[in-house]
């Protein structure tokens, strides 16, 4: 959890200086400045201290470190840059007029907003940038530090109201580079929000994604994370949400396709009081490797967590979930349930699961519970038994599999090519 | 015989409740002889599921004034165990699931410990089991839940059967049954109640505690007790249970609300 | 008093098997060197080849950093101001019991374990460890009929050289870790087990460790060796008295299940864990590992965790045999200051193999009690399966619980299951058991025990009773 810090207390700088491929490129980057100017600097220099993650290092016991050195291999995308990931006809914009779109890329400027919806002056900024992480464990992670160091710009919205109209953030990516966006989301109390986030990774791009989300008391927040890669492309994000009383944070995760993908969700819930879900599915093939890392703490009582995160791991492919909760001595009441379930359909592929409970609390309820298992041969047989043939069957079981997590993201029909192509790609 | 059938087995006056610093109770006043059936009707909200906790000593339930006397005891300053082995006995209106506790161990523990109160001889496995086997048929529950955790995995109707078979094996001399009727369907309620019929004896009492008139067409109560805002505010034989049945709460507190401007 | 100021009352109670026994005992100086390990070799006459294990142990273990644990902050042992060697001095392993001097008998006799001809447990062989060696070995000769060797290692290292050459450090390599390392270069003494082909042995076999100084470490181990068709319950007990300074207990126990072997071994540990405070106790730092070799062997670890100050042990299996088959039933009990890391390894390598884990946590006054535990299926384990269920029970709102169960999967065809919940005692549980006449006390140990149930019934008869009795007696108090 505490990378960066265990990292310092352990190497000496000798020995970081050879470990860290990361100086040259760290040295290729823009001049610190703006409004992110001292995150940049603290950034890099965590970098250049750190180096990489170690596999000492918890956070990271289960990944193949040698991956990490991909993000390393690209310069940082621009406002010059060419982001050709996206384009309008693999994505059309909704249909309905109840969306807002956002395409964001380094050079973005800005939009009109629909009613409800502001962009926070520099000047309150200060009140949020950053003060998520520091409230979590997220202060430590590698990743941070990583979109620290490169990210130039931040997008920072207040979202006031009910009915308002959902918002969709395509985070682009241009060929050949990093992209690193960092996002501020402030939900007013009472607020409602749909959110989605999409994350394409077309072709030999990385992505480094930070989001720091404020939920204020009462507020609701239903939030989508499609992560699709492809080719060689990387991606790390992390999301850090602080949720105040009664207010409820929904999460369908939906990741694929990348050679690194890496998503660590770091819940606090400040007050108590508030809901937690957390939905979770990764799909992985060939030689992919893909993580999700929660972090869910409760500071407050009576706080409720539901978590289901699901992998399907086929080919040579590495499926890794680890999930935290923390239940300190104030967090009475609190009620967490947290599955992990996981498909393991090749013998070359890999699976790891590590939940994590730390319950100091006593009057609480907390269970978890992790299944690795292939398809059900009853189930198949079944189907089988009534013709289909076992390709066909599979597919059925899986996508059965998958839907249970992906119809939680909230698309409209003209979408559902996306979904279908994700279960096509198994 | 310990009662001839006028002797006053509880008597309740003045009594002022309340749970996390809400006042529930607010001065009941109730007295039940031997041999007699009482119930206390009223809305969700009365109080009259609070008034069977304060009786059976719920450590959340705070008397805060008035007294009550069980068999010339005060019951209020009992511990709940010191109550349940002098004859209290109180069939929970959502008996708790107590995963590993085997249900049979508890069984034989809890009847020890009532039997040892009354001078009577600790039974060992064996007799107990004899015991309880001949009692299990009153409730007509499978001998297989004997074998189980403690109401664990109990359906609504089996963990009522588990208390009356509890009642059976206590013989206590004042049953108070909270919501008893609650999650039942007719056929399991008319084998809980026929249960309770036969366990009523003329030197016992039984304490009602229903929202519906249902289970009163199968137990047939001496006096029915109307409550509200935590006091009894009516009294009356069996007939007022069917008055209020038929014209609902409103009707009565509508009457008395009338009563008391005149 | 609040429920719960009684349960945390109930919890707490005082240790009985803190007494010391005056006898005088025979010590090396303080600390370790090349010339202690040899010291160590010669005073117990060993062959050539154990000095060089120990030698090589010693070696590697100078070469090994301390572990860094972050859920057991403790403070770090000066492993030159530990004794390694201390035996009783009118000790020379007597040929019958009568010659142990009668000091050494009576303070078994006080621990429940009589020794003596007319006193001893009936059809549970004892051997008796007090600080380095073992001073009695009973039913010896009743078992010597059937072929079985039970005895203390230092006997068998003399009597069975072949054995011991070819089984010790298999399992646990002398490098495996820093206090396995440690444990290889130093161990005092410990038992010997060996069941020959096809037979079942006729009765428990049990060991029971006695800490009585308070500046020497215990480095006992452990070898069971279980040949094709054969078939072993062991048993293992431990005590120390109360000193103010914490003492070292770093045993290595190693198991060999070949073909169709089954191998059923039951841990009551109750070290002293220390006062109210967390001053003394015990470091129980502990290698256990078993091997199921063979062919649908079975390899079966219960424990009842009570004691010390700091208990580190993973009790393991590995599971190379095809079909073989791995448990773990423990419970672990912490109060006050103690910190217990306990769980075990299911490390399933051959096809079709097996395992089962059921832990069962207490924790209660400012203690800390994690489960760890990994599960892995490599490669060639095609069909194996894994079921494990570890629970929580908190008692008051200081003491922590932490569940790290580790998962990796390999393999397609095998299956792993994993469910864990964490509870605690409700007041409106135990007001059910009182409302039906149940004392308060009884109320919490009836839970408690029935929290546990799922992993006493794996234990042998004798211990069932023993483990039982030792929760009670930790819950046991003074409820006015």
């Amino acid at each position: 959890m505490s990378g960066l810090k265990k990292n310092l207390a352990l190497l000496s700088r000798v020995e970081l200086r050879m470990i860290s491929p990361s100086v040259n490129w760290i040295n290729s980057l823009p001049a610190p400045e703006g409004l992110l100017e001292s995150f940049q600097l603290r950034g890099r220099q965590s970098l250049q201290l750190a180096g990489l993650p170690a596999s000492s290092d918890e956070d990271w016991r289960f990944s193949d470190l040698e991956r990490i050195k991909l993000l390393f291999k690209l310069p940082l995308a621009s406002r010059a840059s060419k982001f050709s990931g996206f384009s309008e006809q693999q994505l059309p914009p909704s249909s309905s007029s109840d969306t807002v779109r956002f395409v964001v890329r380094p050079g973005m400027d800005s939009q009109s907003l629909p009613k409800g919806f502001s962009y926070i002056s520099s000047n309150e900024l200060n009140r949020f940038l950053g003060n998520a992480i520091d409230h979590s464990a997220a202060n430590d992670d590698w990743s941070v530090a990583l979109n620290n160091a490169c990210a130039g710009r931040v997008l920072a919205l207040r979202v006031n109201g009910t009915d308002l109209p959902s918002l969709e953030m395509v985070l682009d990516n241009a060929a050949g580079e990093l992209a690193a966006t960092r996002i501020v989301l402030v939900l007013e109390p009472k607020t409602h929000l749909d959110l989605q986030h999409i994350v394409l990774g077309n072709s030999d791009s990385s992505h480094s994604h930070l989001l720091e989300i404020y939920l204020g008391k009462e507020a609701s927040l239903n939030h989508g994370w499609l992560a699709l890669g492809g080719g060689d492309a990387t991606c790390v994000a992390d999301l850090v949400i602080q949720q105040d009383l009664r207010s409820e944070y929904a999460l369908t995760s939906v990741q694929a396709g990348w050679t690194l993908s890496r998503l660590h969700q770091h819940v606090v819930q400040l007050n108590g009081f508030a809901k937690t879900i957390l939905r979770g599915l990764q799909c992985t093939k060939a030689h992919e490797e893909i993580t999700t890392n929660s972090t869910v703490r409760f500071d407050g009582p009576e706080g409720c967590l539901e978590q289901l995160n699901k992998a399907v791991a086929i080919d040579s492919s590495h499926s890794i979930f680890m999930g935290n909760i923390d239940v300190p001595r104030v967090a009475q009441r609190t009620n967490a349930s947290q599955l992990s379930r996981n498909l393991l359909l090749s013998n070359k592929a890999r699976v790891d699961t590590k939940p994590q409970l730390t319950i100091v609390a006593d009057d609480v309820k907390c269970s978890h519970g992790a299944t690795v298992t292939q398809l059900q041969e009853e189930e198949l047989f079944y189907m089988q038994s009534r013709g289909i043939g076992s390709i066909d069957a599979t597919q059925l079981l899986l996508k059965g599999y998958c839907q249970d997590i992906i119809k939680y993201l909230q698309f409209n029909d003209d979408r559902s090519n996306i979904i279908d192509q994700l279960i096509g790609r198994l | 015989m310990i009662n001839s059938s006028s002797e006053t087995i509880l008597e309740i006056s003045d009594l002022h409740a309340s749970v996390e610093d809400q006042s529930i109770l607010k001065g009941v006043n109730l007295r039940i002889n031997a041999g007699e059936i009482h119930a206390v009707m009223g809305r969700n909200g009365s109080g009259k599921s609070t008034l069977s906790k304060v009786l059976a000593g719920h450590p959340s339930y705070k008397v805060n004034k008035g007294k009550v006397v069980f068999l010339g005891k005060d019951l209020l300053s009992l511990e709940p165990e010191e109550r349940s082995r002098i004859g209290v006995f109180l069939g929970f209106q959502y008996p708790v699931e107590i995963p590993g506790v085997s249900n049979l161990e508890f069984l034989r523990v809890a009847t020890n410990s009532r039997r040892k109160q009354l001078g009577e001889e600790e039974l060992d496995t064996f007799a107990f089991e004899d015991l309880v086997r001949s009692r299990i048929k009153l409730v007509q529950m499978d001998p297989a839940f004997l074998e189980r955790s403690v109401n664990e995995g109990f359906s609504g109707g089996e963990k009522k059967r588990n208390e009356i078979l509890q009642m059976a094996l206590l013989e206590p001399v004042l049953s108070i049954l909270d919501e008893t009727d609650s999650g039942l369907d007719i056929d399991a309620l008319r084998i809980v109640a026929a249960g309770v019929n036969e366990l009523a004896k003329p030197e016992n009492a039984i304490l009602l505690i229903t929202h519906y008139q249902r289970l009163l067409s199968e137990i047939t109560p001496d006096f029915v007790h109307v409550m509200s805002s935590g006091k009894i505010v009516r009294t009356g034989g069996c007939e007022l249970a069917l008055e209020l049945e038929r014209l609902g709460y409103e009707w009565l507190e509508e009457e008395l609300s009338s009563t008391k401007q005149s | 008093m609040t429920s719960q100021n009684v349960v945390e009352d109930l919890v707490s109670q005082p240790y009985k098997y803190g007494f010391v026994t005056d006898i005088e005992a025979e010590k090396i100086t303080k600390g370790i060197t090349e010339d202690v390990v040899r010291l160590i070799s010669s005073k117990k006459n060993e062959p050539e080849f154990l000095l060089d294990f120990r030698l090589k142990a010693y070696k590697q273990w100078l070469k090994m950093k301390e572990p860094n644990w972050a859920e057991l902050g403790y403070s770090k042992l000066d492993y030159q101001d530990i004794i390694y060697y201390s035996a009783p001095k009118s000790n020379q392993k007597k040929q019958s019991l009568d010659e142990v001097d009668p000091k050494l008998l009576e303070t078994f006799d006080k621990l429940g374990i009589p020794l003596s001809e007319q006193k001893r447990l009936s059809n549970v062989a004892v051997d008796a460890v007090f600080d380095s060696v073992s001073i009695a070995t009973t039913y010896k000769e009743q078992l010597a009929e059937q072929g079985v060797v039970f005895c203390s290692i230092s006997e068998a290292v003399n009597e069975y050289p072949d054995l011991v050459q070819k089984y010790l450090g298999t399992v646990v390599p002398l490098n495996d870790n820093f206090f396995a390392a440690l444990n290889s270069a130093v161990f005092s003494d410990g038992s010997f087990v060996y069941i020959p082909k096809g037979v079942e042995c006729p009765m428990d076999l049990s060991s029971y460790f006695r800490i009585n100084s308070g500046d020497v470490g215990q480095f006992e181990r452990t070898l069971i060796i279980a040949e094709d068709h054969s078939s072993v319950s062991y048993l293992e007990g431990c005590t120390a008295p109360m000193f103010d300074t914490n003492t070292l207990h770093a045993a290595v126990v190693e198991l060999v299940a070949l073909d169709e072997a089954s191998i059923k071994y039951s841990t009551v540990q109750n070290w002293y864990s220390g006062d109210e405070n967390g001053v003394g106790g015990i470091y129980n730092f502990v290698t256990k590992r078993g091997q199921c070799r063979g062919h649908r062997s079975k390899i079966s670890w219960s424990q009842v965790e009570t004691g010390s100050s700091i208990t580190w042990k993973y009790p393991s299996c590995v599971l190379q045999g095809k079909d073989s088959v791995g448990e773990f039933y423990s419970v672990a009990l912490t109060n006050n200051m103690q910190k217990a890391d306990t769980g075990t390894k299911m490390i399933h390598i051959g096809p079709g193999t097996r395992s089962t884990i059921v832990s069962k946590g207490i924790s209660a006054g400012n203690s800390s009690n994690s489960y760890r535990g990994l599960v892995q299926m490599g490669p060639k384990a095609v069909a194996a399966r894994n079921y494990s269920q570890c629970d929580s029970m908190l008692i008051g709102d200081k003491a922590a619980a932490n569940t790290y169960p580790y998962i990796r999967s390999q393999n397609a065809i095998s299956s792993i299951e994993h469910e864990a919940s964490t509870c605690r005692i409700s007041e409106d549980q135990l007001f059910y058991l009182q409302s039906r006449g149940i004392g308060f006390e009884e109320a919490v140990s009836m839970m408690v025990s029935g929290f546990c149930r799922d992993v006493f019934n794996q234990l042998p008869m004798e211990f069932a009773a023993e483990a039982d009795k030792l929760l009670a007696l930790k819950l046991e108090g003074s409820v006015g």
